[in-house]
């Protein structure tokens, strides 16, 4: 018989072939409908002390589920499915494919910190959340937002050549943020940036453009300086 | 001369206490001690640290028995129990099983409890898996000093301690809750984290009733220092995982998914059964029994620590679930309680 209610099923749990022969029978069709358990096999056993390593998570460890940071949330209000006390309750237990179908509301805290003020444990809920949108974008697992995108850009010229060149910082930024190169407000600005412009000036502006140099002596600073940021992250997450 | 005399039936940390302070009063005491070793639960079962003093049970418990046996106030008749119980309030007569016969105005029933047996949950693999364990056989483990799987002496990765066995259950007729479990749990977490720091502990609960000052002494401190993690759900069921961990089967209810987690220790959180002698207990004193089977309280507010007999006192855990402390405190209440009598007979009769 066909699974009529798979509306209460999760998608990534329906399996479904359009062909499928099993010992020679032919079970083409919907009569093939397999559903996945939901059960829990496992729990990630480090996620806690990974998420206590973000700035704001350090006390996740010590929720008891009370529900009072839900109770009181400005986004709850909103969605039922933003619940600061169910995404602590995973992050405690590392169940973290159940933290990742949240991925697109769990940034959405607004850090009223009411939840921070309510919370008999003193969690800080709102600093878990934070927590937990920065390692999600960390992991990959959310999209990088356009000002850590432009923070990256910034870094890696500094590495590369000491310096920034903002006309190429801004070109990247937009190269990688899918924007437009040519913007009515860039044209405007260099326009009267350009007028009363000493040409010996202009001139520089241009090469340094296509030929970058580097600050002076250099040398393997960037590499150093990129290989401390490096150590910094990994002593702090892992 | 019998009014002088107080017949303590029992020697854990209530009867103890109420042959210790019978004494003090400047009467007797006769001590009868089924087992051949004084101390109850806590040395029988070799507890490792108590709650909340965090003393080992042999030196704490030790104490007390010390201060019993030095006590020349105090006759012990170990190995026996009262077979038969003549006379009323003020001149009793007891029977021994070892033939002597007691004189005694006073009797303070200190029974104590029976551990609940794990194997009446067999769903819970009790003596059907190796490294399935009662909190009393890890209390062992902790006072030997080294956590191992009894199946192959492997660390285990993680352990974890079900509670409400044999509590809170109406499908084998334990309808109470044992009171100290969550405490002890809590505590035996932090001592198995202590022991072995590379072992993760999780603790399955209903609810965590770690009343009072444990409150933040032991539930927030396995929680916060040991990182003890508490998740709830019941366990429906432990089975074996087929490459010789256990796998533990429930639902979690605050994700409202069920779980099949793997394990390598599983320890039952034991509760406090009525003392098995009970019906004997029961039948040889003349004292009644309440519903759950504990000795039955009379009227506590104007008759503290009487039983449904005259002249007949208890205290402790032979009323039901009780922890150490407060059970040393119903002992001294117990014996105050039984000297206050006697004297008040003497008074009356002079």
């Amino acid at each position: 018989m066909a699974i009529h209610e798979k509306s209460l099923i999760e998608d990534e749990r329906l399996l479904e072939h359009d062909s499928l022969v099993v010992d020679g029978v032919d079970v083409s069709g919907h009569w093939n409908t397999m559903i996945t358990p939901r059960t829990i096999k496992d729990y990630d056993d480090d996620f806690e002390a990974k998420i206590q390593s973000y700035v704001g998570g350090e006390n996740v460890h010590r929720c008891w589920q009370c529900g009072s940071c839900t109770n009181s949330c400005t986004m709850y209000a909103q969605n039922v499915q933003f619940n600061p006390r169910y995404w602590i309750y995973l992050t405690r237990l590392g169940l973290t494919d159940e933290l990742i179908k949240d991925k697109d509301i769990i940034w959405q805290c607004v850090s009223c910190n009411k939840c921070t003020n309510i919370c008999p444990k003193d969690v800080k809920p709102e600093g878990v959340m934070k927590a937990l949108s920065h390692w999600m974008e960390e992991e990959g697992i959310t999209e990088k937002s356009p000002s850590r995108i432009f923070d990256e850009e910034f870094a890696d010229q500094i590495y590369a050549h000491g310096r920034i060149e903002d006309s190429k910082v801004l070109k990247n930024f937009f190269k990688k943020t899918g924007q437009p190169l040519v913007q009515g407000w860039l044209v405007e600005f260099s326009k009267r940036m350009m007028k009363g412009l000493p040409i010996a000036h202009g001139m520089r502006m241009g090469l340094n453009l296509v030929f970058t140099p580097k600050t002076k002596s250099w040398g393997k600073t960037g590499e150093v300086l990129q290989a401390y940021v490096r150590e910094q992250k990994e002593a702090a997450h892992g | 001369m019998t009014q002088d005399t107080v017949l303590v039936v029992g020697a854990g940390p209530s009867g103890l206490t109420a042959a210790a302070n019978v004494t003090a009063a400047g009467y007797k005491a006769v001590m009868v001690e089924k087992e051949d070793t004084l101390g109850g639960a806590p040395i029988l079962s070799g507890y490792a640290k108590l709650v909340p003093s965090g003393e080992w049970a042999k030196d704490a418990i030790g104490r007390m028995v010390k201060r019993v046996e030095d006590d020349a106030s105090v006759t012990i008749h170990k190995g026996a129990k009262v077979t038969k119980l003549d006379g009323d309030a003020g001149n009793f007569t007891a029977t021994l099983s070892n033939g002597e016969s007691v004189a005694a105005g006073a009797v303070v029933l200190a029974t104590g409890f029976t551990h609940f047996d794990s194997i009446n949950k067999p769903e819970w693999g009790f003596g059907t898996f190796e490294d399935v364990l009662t909190t009393t056989q890890m209390e062992q483990m902790v006072a030997a000093g080294k956590i191992a799987c009894p199946s192959d002496g492997r660390v285990p990765e993680r352990v974890c301690i079900l509670l409400c066995v044999g509590s809170r259950d109406r499908q084998i007729g334990r309808e109470w809750c044992s009171k100290i479990c969550c405490t002890v749990s809590a505590n035996l977490a932090m001592e198995i984290k202590e022991l072995s720091p590379e072992t993760d502990v999780f603790i399955y609960y209903m609810d965590i009733r770690t009343y009072g000052l444990y409150e933040d002494k032991f539930y927030w401190k396995s929680q916060e220092e040991f990182k003890t993690k508490f998740v709830k759900a019941r366990i429906a069921e432990v089975t074996a995982s087929g490459d010789g961990r256990l796998l533990v089967k429930g639902e979690d209810t605050l994700v409202k998914r069920p779980i099949v987690i793997p394990f390598d220790i599983v320890v039952h959180a034991i509760g406090m059964d009525p003392n098995a002698d009970n019906p004997e207990i029961s039948q040889v004193f003349g004292v009644g029994l309440e519903k759950h089977g504990f000795i039955e309280r009379a009227e506590h507010y104007t008759n503290t620590c009487g039983t449904t007999r005259r002249g007949i006192y208890s205290c402790g855990a032979a009323y039901g679930p009780e922890t150490i402390d407060d059970s040393i405190a119903q002992g001294a209440a117990a014996a105050g309680r039984a000297v206050g009598d006697l004297h008040a007979l003497v008074q009356k009769a002079s």
